[in-house]
């Protein structure tokens, strides 16, 4: 397949462009009020189709979190990195938790043994203390 | 709004075979779209018919709203390039010379650029090139011409890869800046993947998928790891294939997988291997994925 | 039409057949025949040559090679085959009212050097290129024309047809022709063919020509419609 800059076959393209300017927005990479690339610079970056980086943009804009003004381009909309946040939080535990119990469960891993795991997987990464 | 090509219930019979049978779709105005299909599968025939060369035994194929068919206000707008493209006896820049003669929206600027690009040798007879040339020698014509319309019959034969993804970006960057309706043809799915909105499978004259790319883009996942946890995890669920050799399996199964699916297989240390929009392609068409020797292998452990 | 325009500029892109190649043969065949005449010892009197039949063959070839080898580009470029035609007839029609006339100059000045000094009637044609200067234009635009307009048949043949089509055009105009001689043998009529000859005036002649050049024409016009690339 061609060098798509990393995009597979495991979603629609739209979804994965989305998806990645998403993260930019929640890493901080893309402040509020910034303008995120155009159309035309995403397709000549992805090496794909210009409609479909459009409609990743179209996604991520009717979620609220770009906005356009007219005449200029797309820019990283108010407030949308919090929304952002708080629905990552929310599938969190959806998405790692639940899946991290389970396999701690499967393999005899009581819940006082998790907590402890995860204090030290964390001073590894000299993350937050918990 | 007016499809920028339209066919209804078109046939083509020749002696001797059905090349199309009932093929009935429509392409909108300003999309890429991409025609696939084995060899013979009748590709090159809807489009020399779509282009006004070839001529329908039944149904009907308009574009942009009429019938192109000696239609020259239509056909003034559209361009065909074709791998078997006949040219005159002359050298490549009356080529390209008579093409800006007939289309309204040619760019002198983007063809020098692509013949640079290409490093088209403007001098020599057109019956002198490489099959590679030849093909480069379409793609300059076919994307300076900005026709409305623009059809590519597999016009990257003999170029090697690094011309083909010349081709591929600047034919995504002219487009992006002049949007117009593109069909290209191809057998060559998974380099042209990231151009198509979407994708139109043909086999044995028929149409067999008419899908937007992205829908087909996870509509099918391969899943393996231990026989008995592939049975867990498909259960239920609709299978495509299945492969088998000791104690492992394979099998590809239908329909998107969300986050809790992938959770699970996660759990159950199954790999999960979305295919790929050729995989998928191929076996729309009828093909059987495995190769010989994998069949037999199937065989002899069952 | 302005596509007609076009397609004879697109016709004319390559200069060497329309332009180049009916003069190029047309002078070295003057040339060789100057060359004998010139050298040929003790001669007397006029030569005729009949070598003027060289550029008319060089169009038949003209008219094949823009059909044959011109249409399927341009079908390509988005050209329909009537304007293809058309563009082809009116350039075809248009070459040959210019170089009739230029071959009426050239025997005009021809009977105003004796023959290029050598006595040698090239351009000056008997019966068929005799009479007034505007009536020889008339029969050499006629003829070339005529020669365009059959040359082209054979491109339209080959391309719709293939080249087991061409090959039979060919032989069933062989064929026609023979059979036409082996009617008038057989009939041992040669004196009526003399007569009917004798008393066909060149304006007749000329017109008849014409004739068959709009039947080949107008035929062409309606075979190109079904042609597929």
């Amino acid at each position: 397949m061609r060098d798509m800059a990393g995009l597979d076959e495991g979603a629609p393209l739209f979804v994965q462009i989305a998806e990645r300017l998403a993260d930019e927005i929640a890493d901080g990479g893309l402040v509020e009020g910034e303008q995120v690339p155009s159309t035309n610079e995403l397709a000549a970056y992805y090496r794909i189709n210009p409609a479909t980086a459009a409609k990743g943009i179209a996604m991520l804009t009717e979620d609220g979190l770009l906005e356009k003004r007219r005449g200029i381009g797309m820019f990283v909309a108010a407030g949308a990195r919090t929304r952002l946040l708080a629905e990552r939080r929310k599938r969190f535990a959806e998405r790692y938790v639940e899946p991290l119990v389970a396999e701690a469960s499967r393999l005899g891993i009581d819940a006082n043994e998790l907590v402890s795991l995860i204090r030290d997987a964390s001073y590894g990464q000299g993350g937050t203390t918990i | 709004m007016t499809p920028a090509i339209s066919a209804a219930g078109l046939t083509r019979r020749y002696r001797d075979q059905l090349a199309l049978d009932q093929v009935t779709l429509d392409l909108q105005p300003g999309s890429i779209t991409g025609l696939l299909g084995r060899n013979g599968a009748g590709k090159t025939t809807l489009m020399r018919i779509v282009a006004g060369h070839e001529f329908a035994s039944a149904g009907t194929v308009t574009v942009l709203g009429a019938s192109p068919a000696e239609n020259e206000t239509v056909l003034r707008q559209m361009i065909f390039i074709r791998e078997d493209q006949s040219y005159p006896d002359f050298k490549v820049r009356y080529a390209v010379q008579a093409a800006s003669l007939f289309y309204p929206n040619w760019s002198h600027e983007l063809a020098g650029a692509l013949i640079e690009e290409f490093n088209l040798p403007l001098n020599r007879r057109i019956r002198k090139l490489s099959r590679g040339m030849r093909s480069a020698l379409g793609i300059v014509i076919g994307l300076a011409a900005r026709a409305e319309v623009t059809l590519f019959d597999e016009p990257y034969a003999g170029l090697d890869p690094v011309a083909r993804e010349l081709f591929y970006d600047r034919l995504l960057a002219d487009y992006a800046e002049h949007p117009r309706t593109v069909l290209l043809s191809t057998h060559l799915i998974d380099e042209a993947a990231g151009l198509f909105e979407r994708v139109v499978v043909i086999d044995r004259g028929r149409i067999v998928l008419n899908m937007a790319a992205d829908d087909l883009r996870g509509a099918a996942t391969s899943i393996s790891g231990p026989a008995i946890a592939v049975a867990e995890f498909t259960g239920g669920r609709s299978v495509w294939d299945r492969r088998r050799i000791a104690s492992q399996e394979s099998a590809v199964v239908a329909g998107a997988l969300d986050e809790t699916d992938r959770a699970r297989a996660a759990a159950l240390h199954l790999r999960l291997e979305p295919l790929t929009l050729q995989q998928v392609v191929v076996r729309a068409a009828g093909a059987s994925m495995a190769s010989p020797a994998e069949k037999n292998a199937e065989r002899t452990s069952a | 039409m302005s596509t007609w325009i076009k397609v004879a500029r697109y016709q004319l892109t390559d200069r060497y057949v329309f332009l180049i190649s009916p003069w190029l043969i047309l002078t070295l065949d003057f040339l060789i025949n100057v060359g004998i005449v010139a050298n040929y010892p003790g001669r007397q009197g006029q030569v005729y040559v009949g070598a003027l039949s060289a550029i008319y063959i060089v169009l038949l070839t003209t008219g094949a090679l823009a059909i044959a080898r011109q249409l399927p580009f341009a079908l390509a470029l988005g050209v329909s085959r009537r304007s293809f035609y058309a563009g082809t007839a009116l350039l075809a029609l248009a070459v040959a009212a210019v170089y009739g006339l230029v071959l009426t100059l050239l025997q005009l000045i021809e009977r105003g050097t004796g023959g290029w000094g050598l006595k040698l009637h090239f351009f000056r044609v008997p019966y068929l290129l005799a009479g007034p200067w505007y009536l020889s234009w008339l029969t050499s635009f006629v003829g070339l024309a005529l020669a365009l307009a059959w040359g082209m048949w054979f491109g339209i043949v080959h391309r719709r047809w293939g080249l087991v089509g061409l090959l039979s055009f060919i032989a069933v105009q062989a064929l026609a022709l023979t059979a036409v001689l082996l009617i008038i043998a057989g009939a041992d009529d040669w004196h009526g063919v003399a007569r009917f000859f004798t008393t066909l005036t060149i304006e007749g002649l000329t017109g008849l020509l014409a004739a068959l050049t709009v039947a080949l024409l107008g035929g062409g016009y309606a075979t190109v419609r079904r042609l597929t690339v």
